[in-house]
């Protein structure tokens, strides 16, 4: 599975969860667009590493690509605190002050969506539960979320049956963007439905195999932990902690908040 | 297999868990102080780059409040509604990621949110919220810091139902309108100084036209968030009692919350916790 | 070791919220260690709902209002649970019941937790919840996966797993907990023979190491009929939901209560009405010529289901394919009205190739019925189901001039089913037999000519397979072709023209 010694996949995945939320924190504490941009590219050359990189990267662009073009738009034309005028046109402006603002904005939120992205891409989803629930996580929390992603592609695969049985008895479906519409309304609704109609009978059958129960729980599994990257939790934690009282710090005494 | 196990505990359900008061005052405290926190201490000079503190007290003061709502909450739920949730994040996530990849200024991305507040009440609502938008964030992560928004709107919700909104249907693009409102107001900050100003290309340039008149980042996106809210959770409080009264009778009157509160218009069937005599 | 019974129960009534009428009343059963009992009973009989109230399933205010007495024996914990419907019932902790008795619901796959990703972990799931040590769990694990013959699969995903060994799964996870009593609803549904023969040789097992096995079912199985004693429930009307007979099977097989209850006997059924002469020299109605499919994507296995196919069937006439499970005979059926679109071949209805035809303006001249009701039904009301795009165009606001025509040829549909007085009823809400009549319903309300059904017997009772025979005969008198897939051998032999084999991709008449 792995690709060179940079793959994240075989870390446990507390601590590439631990490494995605400092990174965010600490670049949003430091507030320095050549900051972020180091750290973005840092973590651009990390997703290289990935085996899922292309589809991760792809992600990334889908949310990032409309974000930096509505920041660009907004700030790069309406900033009414600008001073630095570079171009007037009408009511809008160009400002030297917007341009950078919109580029510290679009960075931070950058190396913010592509650090948990980075994790999600890696991250196995049944041994982060695990790892959860072995460090005392309510056991309903993880069965929540597991559930939603498992239901996710079952949803679709639902979804596919249910416009099966809706063509068998007549439904045609045109190219119209309309015709779409209905046909989706058409068969979310019995999606939802079955869905929940379905979910008073699992929740019989979770209650009786003892879902509510108030007992400790025990873990069949056990994922793969080591020393090291126990320190490494740590040290991401304390670093992320410092950043934060540093920029207090700052704004305290500094007056630059 | 005969052989009948060596412990013998009690064959009864023991008294309803207590709920956690403490935990979800202290999540909704934290709701509110970041919130009047961020409007108080507003940078009065953005011009010198989004603001670093704002941001962190914005992402953690509503990222805790909405973990501690759901760790209060979630215990206290009866099953058939845990089970619910993952339906309803399914919902939210599956419309909200496709809304919001078109260019229309709404986000519909709380109908699973109404639905569980109105079968299962506001604790439930607030919870559903909280966490479809954390799970969403593993797909798209600039939607993690609007999870105390999306868990206010869940028990909104849960309070219309309960008050019994939804036993009318008119009442209820009401009822989604002043939720809508309440929302807005709670999430502009986070658009404002988590992610300069925008969450999408639409709402972008609404925000855009009240900049051009020369208002402040925070009052231009509130002021398109009042635009925008009230009239997406119109929509969404709307769908999501459609969704309600397609559903089989026996399977909505399953819910403990539907049956004590008449959340739903007609005959209230006998037994369960109320017996009305008229 | 014999201490009386272990689970001895008196439901004098049972209504679900917001039901007129009461679902059971005055029912009793009592079961012994090592015992096998059969709970019979047709559809609507309210089997499933007895079965879910032993288990603890829906008294409380989880489903509806419980007057009545369940009790454990003094092997067991010893309890006795006095209900009389009030609020202040007592509520039952469903998993302190389901270690002494233990149920597996009609849909097995509702047993399963879907939070886990291989077979193990499914079984561990009961066990984690209990804390049980991981030592201890471990030795269960593999003691159960022995058990129900799914040693082998501990490491694959339940997703991926057939209906029977599914089925044994959501035995082995109501098992692991060492339950005294154990609770199965048509524990045979829609397996094939070889599914079914599993579960069977399992349940017989737990019976020998002294588990109490009630089985509720709509049919006279070759397991209920080793059972020690049998307890029939009425259906419809004055008789419905209460006990009509008790007793050894022999006794029960001399007397009327089977047949008044519509409970399915083997061998007594009439036998061959359908049977028209079919319009041998007419031109086929439906035709498959070289019809060639193959699954592809990741997961698929690379050889193709359907290799050639040649088929041709005339009106009027009623064709049967059997075949193992798995062996395409679904896929086959989807071919007929292009859900699915032969890789190579061709399929020609009434003389004319489907191809390039939309699966929905197909459906006028193909009604397709699934092997799963579920998916098929997905209106508000019955009537609604049925009316589902019978009429030429939705209309929005403006009333439509065929409204009133559609209705009548629906409420006609719902008649001939027998389900007339359930037209208002939300399709999820009625008993599994009657949700696959109103499936069949939906199909000979449009009048195709070539109705597809895929396994139309599963789960019916004595009544709903009369429904069947008549709506085939009704069709095929007007000229329309049947082809069924059913893995019911004696069925598809005493109903069909022709008897088909599906077999490595081909079909080959079977003799």
């Amino acid at each position: 599975m792995s690709r060179g010694s940079l793959s994240l996949e075989r870390l446990n995945p507390l601590t590439t969860l631990t490494g995605a939320a400092a990174v965010a924190v600490i670049t949003t504490a430091a507030a320095q667009w050549a900051f972020s941009l180091t750290v973005l590219c840092g973590l651009l050359f990390l997703t290289l590493q990935q085996v899922r990189a292309a589809a991760a990267l792809r992600a990334a662009a889908a949310i990032l690509l409309p974000f930096w073009a509505a920041l660009l738009l907004l700030h790069g034309l309406f900033f009414p605190e600008g001073r630095t005028v570079l171009m007037a046109l009408g009511p809008a402006a160009v400002t030297r002050e917007g341009l950078l603002f919109a580029l510290d904005a679009g960075l931070r939120t950058g190396v913010f969506v592509l650090a948990f992205l980075l994790f999600s891409f890696t991250v196995r989803v049944p041994e982060l539960l695990t790892a959860l629930s072995a460090r005392g996580f309510p056991p309903r929390l993880v069965f929540v979320i597991v559930s939603a992603l498992t239901l996710l592609p079952a949803a679709a695969q639902r979804i596919a049956r249910i416009r099966a049985a809706q063509e068998a008895r007549g439904l045609v479906i045109g190219r119209s963007l309309a015709s779409r519409l209905l046909a989706a309304r058409l068969q979310a609704v019995p999606l939802v439905l079955s869905l929940v109609h379905e979910s008073g009978e699992r929740a019989q059958a979770l209650d009786a195999r003892g879902f509510s129960g108030r007992q400790r729980h025990s873990s069949l599994g056990a994922v793969p932990d080591s020393a090291p990257q126990w320190a490494a939790r740590r040290v991401l934690l304390v670093l992320c902690l410092a950043a934060v009282a540093v920029r207090v710090a700052l704004a305290l005494f500094g007056g630059r908040a | 297999m005969a052989s009948p196990s060596p412990q013998q505990p009690s064959l009864f359900l023991p008294e309803a868990p207590k709920r956690r008061r403490l935990l979800e005052i202290l999540g909704a405290a934290s709701i509110i102080a970041t919130y009047v926190v961020l409007v108080l201490t507003q940078p009065a000079d953005i011009a010198a780059g989004p603001g670093s503190l704002a941001a962190l007290a914005a992402l953690g003061g509503f990222l805790l409040g909405a973990v501690l709502l759901v760790v209060a909450v979630l215990p206290t739920l009866p099953t058939s509604t845990v089970v619910l949730i993952p339906i309803a994040m399914v919902l939210n996530i599956v419309l909200g990621q496709f809304v919001g990849s078109t260019l229309v200024p709404f986000y519909l991305d709380a109908i699973g949110t109404v639905l569980v507040a109105v079968l299962a009440g506001p604790a439930a609502g607030a919870a559903t919220g909280a966490l479809s938008t954390i799970v969403w964030s593993l797909f798209n992560p600039t939607v993690l810091p609007f999870a105390a928004g999306a868990a206010l709107i869940g028990w909104l919700a849960g309070l219309a139902a309960r008050a019994g909104v939804f036993r009318r249907f008119y009442l209820v693009p009401f009822a989604g309108f002043f939720a809508g409102v309440l929302g807005g107001v709670v999430s502009a900050p986070i658009a404002a100084f988590v992610f300069g100003g925008t969450s999408g290309l639409a709402t972008g340039a609404i925000v855009s036209a009240f900049r051009a008149m020369g208002d402040s980042l925070l009052a231009a996106i509130t002021k398109q968030a009042l635009i925008s809210d009230p009239a997406d959770k119109a929509i969404v409080f709307t769908v999501a009692a459609l969704l309600v009264y397609a559903l089989p009778r026996r399977t909505a009157f399953q819910f403990p919350f539907v049956r004590r509160h008449r959340v739903l218009a007609g005959r209230v069937p006998a037994g369960g916790e109320t017996a009305v005599k008229a | 070791m014999n201490h009386g019974p272990l689970l001895a129960a008196h439901v004098e009534s049972f209504s679900f919220h917001g039901a007129q009428t009461p679902a059971l009343r005055d029912v009793r059963l009592s079961v012994e260690a090592g015992s096998l009992t059969a709970v019979l009973g047709g559809s609507g009989s309210g089997k499933s709902t007895l079965a879910r109230i032993l288990a603890a399933w829906l008294p409380g205010s989880h489903g509806g209002e419980l007057r009545g007495r369940l009790e454990l024996g003094a092997h067991g914990a010893g309890a006795r649970v006095d209900f009389d419907g009030g609020s202040d019932d007592p509520r039952i902790d469903p998993a302190a019941w389901a270690a002494h008795v233990a149920y597996v619901p009609q849909d097995a796959a509702a047993m399963l937790s879907t939070v886990r990703d291989t077979v193990a972990g499914e079984l561990a799931f009961g066990l984690e919840n209990l804390g049980v040590p991981v030592a201890e769990m471990r030795r269960r694990i593999a003691e159960t996966a022995e058990l129900i013959g799914l040693g082998g699969l501990l490491g694959r995903g339940p997703a991926t797993l057939s209906g029977g060994e599914l089925r044994r799964l959501a035995i082995g996870c109501a098992v692991i907990g060492q339950p005294s009593v154990l609770l199965l609803d048509e524990p045979f549904a829609s397996l094939d023979a070889a599914g079914a023969g599993t579960v069977e040789r399992l349940l017989w097992r737990l019976t020998a190491d002294g588990t109490a096995v009630v089985v509720f079912s709509s049919a006279v199985d070759g397991l209920s009929r080793t059972a020690t004693s049998w307890t029939v429930l009425g259906t419809g009307g004055p008789e419905g939901g209460r006990q009509l007979a008790a007793g050894p099977p022999d006794a029960l097989l001399a007397g009327d209560a089977l047949a008044r209850s519509g409970v399915v006997v083997p061998g007594t059924a009439p036998q061959g009405p359908v049977r028209n002469s079919g319009h041998t020299d007419a031109a086929p109605v439906l035709e498959l010529k070289g019809v060639r499919f193959g699954y592809h994507g990741p997961g698929a296995s690379e050889r193709e289901t359907l290799r050639g196919v040649e088929l041709a069937v005339r009106p009027g006439e009623v064709l049967a394919v059997t075949g193992p499970n798995g062996s395409g005979k679904s896929t086959l059926l989807r071919q007929l009205n292009g859900l699915l679109r032969p890789r190579a071949g061709s399929v020609l209805i009434q003389g004319l190739p489907t191809h390039g035809i939309p699966t929905g303006v197909l459906a006028v001249d193909v009604g397709l019925l699934f092997q799963d009701p579920r998916f098929q039904l997905f209106e508000r009301t019955a009537l609604r189901e049925v009316a589902f795009g019978l009429g030429t165009k939705r209309r929005l606001l403006r009333p439509n001039p065929e409204d009133a025509r559609v209705r009548e040829r629906a409420l006609a549909a719902l008649a001939a089913v027998g389900l007339e007085a359930q037209s208002g009823s939300h399709p999820l809400e009625l008993p599994a037999s009657s949700r696959r009549l109103l499936a069949l319903a939906t199909v000979i309300a449009r009048e195709p000519a070539v109705l597809a059904l895929d396994e139309p017997t599963v789960g019916l009772d004595r009544h709903g397979l009369e429904v069947l025979d008549t709506a085939m005969a009704e069709a095929t008198a007007r000229g329309a072709a049947v082809v069924m897939v059913t893995h019911d051998l004696a069925y598809a032999r005493a109903r069909a023209h022709r008897l088909l084999r599906l077999d490595n991709g081909v079909l080959a008449p079977v003799e």
